[in-house]
């Protein structure tokens, strides 16, 4: 069905087009609207029309599309996905139309927002389809302009604070993932163009010689990727960036950022660092198992002193990320596929936790746990979509996150032995903070220190949105097959490339 | 005599002088500034053509060559003479003497298209002679601004100081060696084991006297105070223009003349390059003035280009081609902005930025791509160039004894981060902040400069094949 078209690229390229429309639609926000939801439910179609044709019994990269572009440096421009990338452009596409509908009420230059939106959708689906190096590259640094102006325009009061230090924070971190590119490169130029004749980005062109790479080329580069990456994700101590970006960007900036940005840095390991420099990565496992034991405590404790119920869960953030490098630092082919779910998990879960808090400040008009209580009476369905997304996250069995954490520490226990009893201590943690918040915020005597007479339930568009996250985190929950099998066969191929080790 | 390599200065040097007469004769200012752009136009055709032929003619007893390099050179030059003329036309109509000004810059111009293409110092020296000159009297245009007057005494006095260091320099070097003809002074250096005083104390007059030019740190004072005292399109000519022409005569004396003793600079050089890269960036963090802002980038973006000197390959040529190309269009873009805006009477504090997303849509977004650019940030044209430059160190650092060098590509990183923040803040001023609400409309003239520059900065960032090539090819010109 797609043989002949570059579906691909009409996915990434899609929403850029609907951004230049919203854009142009200056005085019309209603249009403005409407344009970025269809716009961005025509590309979550079109993804999620890729499963029809995806075979899931390799894996290797379907629906490859590659041309030329800048043939003096070897370049090109290359996509394709394998059932890792598909699993989070699915989750991307997903993630930025209930962003949209999300943001239904946003008065404040709305076209210039959904022009945003979409363009953050650009650059993340190209970051999970980039084959070539430069081309991933570009992607990677594109997601940040949008989202610098998605705070910085309608964020909350330390706005330019956060996203200046959002911006150089993670540029910071790229340049040190491009310094590893371009070493990787050079390293493998010649080796390439004795083999395929000339030197190349193409990160499956690198992937054949760099088993040649010597181990000391592999730890420091592979420690200069685990930096550019680490800081996406984010690890500790390279974290600081997230809590600020997060308590003051708008909530449907927040649910791109946790969902799909923090993704963006785990799916660089798996898909470069692991595969690209085995030795690199054995040499790391040791820091990588206590940076995520580390984030997975730390995040946990920080989350446990939040006054905030948003920065709470930007924290638990955190320390769902480290249980995604736990379950990479295993090197095994269980632990990388259950880290590879955990994400995905995490992007379904952190959606509707942030956006539970945008519903909180919108309709208490405050996000802090001591001024609330008691107000699931008043607004049931809210209480019922917040209590189904703090459940689980905090790994309530039957749902998305049991499964995820289950396996990675299944894989841990495997890898390292009781070392595991560590991060499962932040299990007990997670479930604390989560529960005393829900208590706190939702039950118990009403508050009366802040003015409830504008106190509602959710809105139409609001409750789509978090009903469609809560069905998808119960069936995944029953039914984790549905995206294991797409993870399996490319998380082998990751470990096969391990397997020289 | 054979006079087709010097064809391209010819046609401009024929314009130039026509254009007091015809002046004299119409008094319209509109007539000048059409025929400086037919000139330039018909000097770039002239160009343009000898690079589709490939020849490489030489002229008045190989004193100057025609070849890809000089030739990629002179196109450089001239576009950026063309948007600095367009955009001149309605920012200076009021002034006297408008015919004057299109002759002297298109004068310097001419300078710049020679020092391209000399093979020769004492070419090379009459060409950056010709272009000081001329702009020294283009950045004190405005007789009764102070500021100006004080910019073009600086500048004068600055460029001249420069000018007898370097001269110096030079007639030193060509006293140990005997010639003034580069190529010819690398093969003598070559041969000479063990370097004796004179040749030492002749590099440091180069680096010195050529630093100034370049403004490279510890020789960059003037710049700011003049980029922000002269006219603003001339800032742009200086910035884009007659800096770029520095770079070029120290890549020819340094790459060429003095590359058989790299050994013994190269390092020298290297810290130089950190240093003014670091020292711009960290400078312009706390500029209140725009232009002054924009002048220790210029600063810092000379630092980036400055570490082709150092590693020396073709590769860095090219990525150093390549960026100052790019720079070409980023800065000097951004300086017709700002100039189009202080036209409408807006101030050149970045304060007075705020909210000018809202009052001149277009004008904002093409600025925010310029400094996006100037940053580094894909796919614009900044990024394409800085990572061939970069990577270049990269490059050069994989055989081992070279391999300190990574440490430049390291510093230029770290840079380009820190540049960020500035660039960043003005962006954020201009869709970030709250500011006055009217509505500002700019001259078209300069309008379509501003058009000229960002179209390139987004259409090399996203195809730069063909510039990359062409870099390519002047690099192995060069080194032929």
């Amino acid at each position: 069905m797609f043989d002949d078209i570059p579906i691909l690229s009409i996915i990434v390229f899609l929403p850029l087009i609907g951004a230049v429309i919203a854009f142009a639609l200056g005085n019309n926000k209603r249009m403005a609207k409407l344009i970025a939801l269809i716009f961005s439910a025509i590309t979550l179609l079109l993804s999620l029309l890729l499963l029809t044709e995806f075979n899931m019994s390799t894996g290797t990269f379907q629906f490859t599309e590659s041309y030329t572009w800048i043939e003096t440096l070897g370049i090109s421009y290359s996509l394709g996905v394998d059932g890792i990338g598909l699993l989070m452009v699915i989750l991307t596409t997903l993630l930025c139309f209930l962003a949209i509908l999300f943001s239904w009420d946003v008065e404040k230059r709305t076209h210039e927002y959904m022009g945003l939106m979409l363009v953050l959708e650009v650059g993340v689906l190209g970051v999970f389809m980039s084959l070539d190096y430069f081309l991933f590259y570009i992607f990677w640094e594109v997601v940040l302009i949008p989202m610098f102006f998605l705070i910085g325009i309608w964020g909350g009061p330390r706005k330019e604070y956060a996203a200046i230090k959002f911006f150089i924070y993670t540029h910071v971190a790229s340049l040190a993932m491009l310094i590893a590119i371009l070493a990787m490169y050079f390293e493998a130029k010649p080796m390439l163009e004795s083999l395929i004749g000339h030197a190349s980005f193409g990160m499956l062109d690198i992937a054949l010689v760099s088993g040649n790479f010597s181990y000391i080329f592999q730890v420091a580069v592979f420690g200069a990727l685990f930096f550019g990456f680490g800081v996406k994700m984010p690890i500790v101590p390279f974290h600081t960036w997230l809590p600020d970006a997060h308590v003051e960007a708008p909530t449907a900036g927040s649910v791109l950022l946790a969902g799909l940005l923090l993704k963006m840095g785990a799916y660089g390991l798996v898909r470069i660092a692991l595969p690209t420099l085995p030795e690199g990565a054995e040499a790391f496992v040791p820091i990588m198992l206590a940076i995520a034991i580390l984030s997975i405590l730390y995040g946990a404790f920080a989350s446990l002193a939040q006054r905030d119920l948003k920065k709470m869960v930007a924290f638990s953030s955190i320390s769902h990320m480290g249980i995604v490098l736990l379950g990479f630092a295993t090197l095994s082919e269980i632990g990388i596929a259950a880290g590879v779910f955990q994400m995905f998990a995490h992007g379904l879960i952190t959606a509707v936790l942030f956006m539970m808090c945008g519903v909180v400040q919108h309709k208490a008009g405050t996000r802090e746990i001591p001024l609330l209580g008691g107000l699931a009476p008043k607004i049931p369905i809210a209480a019922t979509f917040m209590t189904i997304g703090f459940l689980a996250s905090l790994g309530l069995p039957g749902m998305v996150g049991f499964i995820a954490e289950f396996s990675v520490f299944a894989a841990t226990f495997d890898a390292f032995g009781w070392l595991l009893i560590l991060p499962i201590i932040s299990v007990a943690i997670t479930a604390g903070y989560y529960l005393w918040a829900l208590q706190r915020t939702m039950f118990g005597p009403l508050t009366d220190k802040i003015n409830l007479s504008h106190l509602k339930d959710v809105s139409w568009y609001e409750a789509a949105p978090l009903a469609v996250l809560c069905i998808l985190i119960v069936v995944f929950g029953l039914l984790p097959g549905l995206a294991f099998d797409m993870i399996r066969p490319a998380t082998e191929i990751v470990t096969g490339l391990l397997g020289v080790i | 005599m054979d006079l087709t390599a010097v064809l391209p200065e010819i046609i401009m040097i024929i314009f130039a002088a026509v254009l007091p007469a015809v002046y004299l004769g119409t008094k319209n200012d509109k007539m000048v500034a059409g025929i400086s752009i037919a000139g330039i136009l018909i000097a770039m055709a002239t160009v343009g053509q000898f690079l589709w032929n490939g020849a490489s003619p030489v002229v008045f007893e190989n004193l100057l060559q025609l070849d890809a390099f000089s030739a990629l050179f002179m196109l450089v030059f001239l576009i950026v003479a063309l948007y600095v003329v367009i955009a001149s036309v309605r920012y200076i109509e009021k002034e006297r003497h408008l015919a004057e000004y299109y002759t002297l810059i298109m004068f310097a111009t001419v300078g710049m298209m020679v020092v391209a293409s000399a093979t020769d110092l004492i070419t090379l020296f009459v060409g950056i002679e010709l272009t000081s000159l001329s702009s020294f009297a283009l950045v004190g245009f405005r007789k009764k601004d102070k500021r100006g007057a004080e910019a073009a005494t600086k500048y004068f006095v600055i460029g001249g100081l420069s000018s007898a260091i370097s001269l110096y320099g030079i007639s030193l070097l060509y006293g140990v060696t005997h010639t003034t003809n580069i190529a010819e002074i690398g093969a003598v250096v070559g041969d000479i084991t063990g370097l004796g005083p004179a040749l030492y104390i002749s590099l440091v007059m180069l680096i010195a006297g050529f630093g100034f030019k370049v403004a490279i740190v510890p020789f960059h004072m003037w710049a700011p105070d003049v980029y922000e005292g002269a006219p603003t399109p001339i800032a742009s000519f200086l910035a884009a223009g007659s800096k770029k022409m520095g770079l070029v005569a120290l890549f020819k004396i340094f790459l060429i003349g003095l590359f058989a003793i790299k050994a013994d600079w190269e390092i020298a050089v290297a810290v130089i390059a950190i240093a003014t890269m670091t020292l711009g960036n960290i400078m312009a963090v706390n500029q209140t003035s725009i232009k002054r802002m924009l002048a220790y980038s210029s600063i810092a973006q000379a630092g980036y280009i400055l570490i082709v000197l150092p590693i020396g390959t073709d590769y860095a040529l090219m990525g150093g081609i390549f960026h100052i190309i790019t720079h070409a269009f980023m800065k000097g873009g951004a300086f017709l902005i700002v100039a189009g805006l202080s036209m409408s009477a807006l101030g050149e504090n970045i304060a007075d930025y705020k909210g000018l997303a809202k009052r001149t849509p277009l004008l904002a977004l093409g600025m925010a791509i310029l400094l996006f650019a100037l940053a580094g940030i894909p796919p614009l044209s900044g990024f394409a160039s800085k990572v061939v430059l970069f990577s270049s160190a990269v490059d050069a650092s994989m055989i081992p004894a070279d391999n300190w060098m990574i440490w430049l590509a390291i510093a230029g990183v770290l840079n380009s981060a820190l540049s960020l923040y500035y660039y960043a803040r003005v962006v954020k001023y201009m869709y970030v902040e709250k500011g006055p609400e009217s509505k500002i409309r700019i001259p078209t003239t300069v309008a379509i400069a501003i058009f000229i520059c960002v179209v390139a900065t987004v259409i090399i960032g996203i195809y730069p094949e063909p510039i990359v090539d062409a870099c390519q090819a002047a690099a192995t010109a060069f080194f032929a």
